[in-house]
């Protein structure tokens, strides 16, 4: 059994805050955690999620729709954080990031307890000075690169030193499902040399997917499949459903 | 002259702090390429020459200017009118689209998608598509779609797809939203032509070089019917394409003062306008940064004007930086200003403006009032004709 636990690939789960409630979005924190996943990438929901595609983007929408602030969101990471000691990595967008002033974010993420950020649409170079933020406040900026990036690029992106990266297998949204090529596959293997640990997502629904995934990067994140699954069972079942539906996901993925 | 050019923006897209890029990666190196495009295609003198042709013989270009005789000598001060409302399509957007799909051509895409909020950029580019044979997809807020239902059938009639966007507010912001998602599902075949001088680098600056025919026209104009430069400059600012085209050609100028009307629509209340950099602050809305309104969260604010083409919670990043500097003085006119000045220039001129443009015309005629001994040059940047059946609607005629 033992062995078994230590060759199991790691699953990065997300889910979005305030989503379906800010309530059902602890319990689908909590369903996650019991379902085995290794870490938590939380969604602080913003209007114009440029990276995602529709089944997130509505999700986020209700999450505003509802009143979703992202002060509760952190206190939502305290909350999940007391539940179980998961590394829990916030997501989000530059305009929240920067609306917050960004040192005030990432100190405010560390003092929640966060154990990264991730936000896309800051990179390297123009980041409104996240990554330097991240390192004076002593928590990990996760990058995010794609397969067609340049050599010259990538090793810039790299000079930041991120304990992870976070590598989109395709290019475009989140959402549909991704082919696992020679092109995405290989391009996991050239991200080896480098010192950070790789996490990879975008279109992952299978655990065959996972299983293909696994020689070749340290975890797998799974996003728009999850929220697909609580969209259904929150029409479906209501409040206590939202749990299980997260539980059931996760150990589906993982070949459970 | 050319000073202000060489330095605007820097080669990351920057304008003093607004512009830049802020967009995932995975979209960046699609921007990158359009960047690279830009730079070797534009410049060169095939491009060029085809440009300039078509906005002879296709575009009817040069516009006049025209001294509004009737209405200078009623208000005082001397009013003159770019006429960007005798441009093909009636409005200046065709200036852009024109560039922006040529400059497709060239890269050998097949097919434009863009948003359109009063429909004027969504005719202009269904007009571009149709000229250049590529496909064209528009998308349009339902809201929008209602109110300006002449624009919906010309794109129809053109041969464009309209897609109607039926989230949020069902207007400019969310057809942005969709058209920008529906670009990311095919890069590599269609391109996105923004509608005005917003987005990541390098839309601010790829559509203001091409909207600044429009300034260059009208200073040379200006300048042989009255052997001087004009006072002032008025034009009125959603995005602020029309602005920066006019206002580009005279920012060196000392002598010229500024202005850039934004729709303070019902009331100051949030919610009632849209004058983004006289009631907002810096952040970040697709892919750049600007002057904002924005909600506690950093979300874009609810906005509201009577011309659905200047209903947008941010402004191009050039017009943030040119507040910030003192270089435009940026003012507000309300719907109600607008619907007067909509209905003074029919009856005075026998021009009958668009909404969006009526709100320049309204800070015109005030200043006009306020330096009677000063001239006033006017970006008319669209005709009314898309806005009477909205007004008779809701306005009724009046006697």
């Amino acid at each position: 059994m033992m062995k078994d636990t230590a060759e199991k690939m790691k699953l990065v789960t997300h889910f979005i805050a305030g989503y379906p409630s800010l309530e059902a979005s602890f319990d689908t924190a909590k369903g996650l955690i019991d379902g085995g996943a290794y870490a938590l990438e939380m969604q602080m929901p913003f209007s114009d999620p440029s990276a995602d595609g529709p089944v997130i983007e509505s999700a986020c929408r209700k999450a505003l729709e509802a009143g979703f602030r992202v002060g509760e969101g952190f206190k939502l990471i305290e909350r999940i954080k007391a539940y179980a000691d998961v590394p829990l990595y916030v997501m989000s967008y530059s305009a929240l990031v920067f609306n917050m002033v960004v040192q005030g974010f990432a100190d405010r993420a560390l003092a929640a307890g966060a154990a990264g950020l991730i936000i896309p649409d800051l990179t390297p170079g123009t980041d409104e000075g996240l990554y330097e933020a991240g390192r004076r406040a002593g928590i990990d900026v996760v990058p995010v690169v794609v397969p067609g990036v340049s050599d010259e690029r990538l090793s810039e992106i790299m000079a930041e030193k991120p304990d992870w990266v976070y590598l989109a297998l395709r290019s475009g949204i989140t959402g549909s499902y991704t082919e696992l090529d020679a092109e995405n596959l290989g391009f996991l293997d050239r991200l080896k040399k480098y010192d950070a640990k790789i996490m990879a997502g975008f279109g992952i629904c299978t655990p065959e997917q996972i299983e293909t995934l696994k020689p070749h990067c340290d975890a797998a994140i799974a996003g728009s499949f999850i929220v697909n699954r609580l969209s259904e069972a929150s029409t479906e079942k209501g409040g206590s459903g939202i749990m299980h539906a997260a539980k059931d996901a996760v150990e589906y993925l993982l070949g459970e | 002259m050319e000073n202000y050019f060489k330095t605007m923006p820097d080669s990351e897209g920057n304008y003093g702090e607004y512009g830049g890029s802020y967009i995932p990666p995975q979209l960046q190196d699609e921007m990158n390429k359009i960047t690279d495009a830009y730079y070797s295609i534009s410049k060169s003198h095939q491009f060029i020459s085809e440009l300039r042709s078509i906005r002879k013989h296709f575009q009817g270009r040069p516009t006049p200017v025209y001294f509004a005789k009737t209405l200078s000598e009623e208000l005082g001060g001397r009013i003159y009118l770019k006429r960007e409302d005798l441009n093909h399509t009636g409005a200046h957007k065709l200036n852009h689209c024109m560039g922006e799909a040529l400059l497709a051509k060239y890269m050998g895409k097949k097919k434009l998608i863009a948003e359109t909020g009063a429909g004027q950029h969504g005719v202009a580019l269904a007009t571009a598509a149709a000229y250049f044979g590529l496909e064209c997809e528009i998308h349009m807020g339902e809201v929008d779609i209602a109110k300006e239902h002449p624009n919906v059938i010309r794109m129809k009639l053109l041969g464009a797809r309209v897609v109607p966007v039926s989230h949020g507010l069902k207007t400019l912001k969310e057809a942005v939203d969709s058209a920008f998602e529906a670009y990311l599902k095919d890069p590599v075949t269609t391109i996105y032509c923004i509608g005005s001088v917003v987005g990541p680098h390098p839309f601010p600056m790829m559509v203001r070089d091409f909207q600044r025919v429009v300034g260059v026209e009208a200073k040379e104009q200006f300048s042989e019917m009255t052997g001087e430069l004009p006072d002032n400059v008025v034009a009125c600012v959603g995005g602020g394409s029309n602005a920066m085209g006019i206002f580009s050609a005279f920012l060196d100028e000392d002598e010229t003062q500024l202005y850039g009307v934004e729709p303070s629509g019902r009331s100051f209340k949030p919610g009632d306008h849209a004058s983004t950099i006289t009631y907002g602050k810096p952040g970040i809305i697709h892919g750049f940064k600007c002057y904002l309104l924005q909600e506690e969260n950093g979300d874009p604010s609810p906005v509201y004007s009577i011309a659905s083409g200047l209903d947008y919670p941010g402004v191009g990043p050039e017009h943030s930086m040119l507040n910030d500097q003192n270089k435009v003085n940026y003012v507000t006119a309300s719907d109600e200003d607008c619907l007067d000045a909509f209905y003074t220039l029919s009856r005075k001129e026998g021009i009958i403006p668009a909404l969006e443009s009526a709100h320049a015309l309204s800070y015109a005629m005030k200043l006009a009032q306020e330096k009677p001994r000063e001239s006033i040059l006017v970006n008319l940047s669209g005709r009314g004709d898309k806005d009477i059946d909205f007004i008779v609607d809701n306005y009724g005629v009046r006697e």
